[in-house]
């Protein structure tokens, strides 16, 4: 555990207000994000508010053999597979996906249109395009959950693979598999536009 | 021989270094020859860094002040 984060646990435990602040604001919404993908939307909610109370009960245990948000994101997946267990539901891997490979290759899976080197190169170049960032913030909202929250924990929060597998309760490939669909969608999403301009 | 729909298949795995040996070697051959392959997975790179740097959030109308305070006075009662 970092020593800024062994700091935060004691003053969470002492009842510091200012850092129950801070580790709400920053881990809230990926327990939220993964409470919709193992739960649903309509459970999500009430997920992530029990997973909280019970971090909070459970913190002085806490010992340190996780990260803090891999900690708490196991929390809330327990708690997410509980209410799926008691609702009798289940969430499909594949819910809304949709290929958008297959067209672009023959039968002997070569391409059949040439790729190009896209003109605006560079990450800030391309989110300095209004249009375009609100092109990849509805992509990403519209991902089917599950693949929402793999790509959130693997590139956008740096979560391990296996710990990804664990709160996801899923196999590796089938993580991989999320990961990668949820890549696609937001890369056609920005080959579309640069296309059009 | 790797085919472009294999590089389209195993570009995620093949940025992660996720590949066994003999896999990454032969999409690699395969990227040699290819400049459409290459040009893809550069923008597969570019997507993934262009995402990190949009950091694209969970929609949430939370109140996480309020979630604050209220979970910062559940605790004070357990002392």
């Amino acid at each position: 555990m970092k020593k800024n984060e062994q700091q935060l646990i004691q003053q969470l435990i002492s009842g510091d207000q200012q850092a129950f602040t801070l580790v709400v604001s920053e881990y809230h919404t990926i327990m939220l994000s993964v409470a919709r993908a193992i739960a649903g939307n309509v459970f999500a909610d009430d997920v992530v508010q029990d997973a909280w109370i019970s971090a909070i009960k459970a913190l002085p245990k806490f010992e340190g053999r996780s990260s803090l948000k891999t900690w708490l994101l196991h929390i809330v997946s327990n708690g997410a597979k509980t209410r799926v267990r008691r609702e009798n539901r289940s969430i499909s891997l594949d819910d809304g996906w949709q290929s958008v490979a297959a067209d672009k290759f023959d039968q002997r899976g070569h391409r059949f249109d040439d790729v190009f080197e896209w003109d605006i190169a560079t990450p800030e170049a391309l989110l300095a395009n209004t249009q375009l960032q609100a092109i990849i913030e509805d992509a990403f909202q519209q991902l089917p959950a599950m693949q929402r929250a793999a790509l959130t924990m693997y590139d956008l929060e740096g979560i391990k693979m296996a710990d990804i597998c664990n709160i996801l309760d899923i196999s590796s490939s089938n993580a991989r598999v999320l990961l990668h669909r949820a890549r696609t969608t937001i890369h056609h999403c920005i080959e579309q536009h640069q296309d059009n301009n | 021989m790797r085919q472009c729909k294999d590089i389209a298949e195993e570009a995620s795995n093949y940025i992660n270094g996720d590949l066994p040996f003999a896999e990454r070697m032969g999409l690699f051959f395969h990227l040699v020859l290819c400049k459409c392959c290459r040009n893809y997975l550069q923008q597969m790179r570019q997507t993934i860094s262009t995402l990190s740097l949009a950091k694209p959030r969970e929609q949430d109308a939370t109140d996480t002040n309020a979630l604050a305070k209220q979970l910062h006075d559940l605790c004070h009662k357990h002392d």
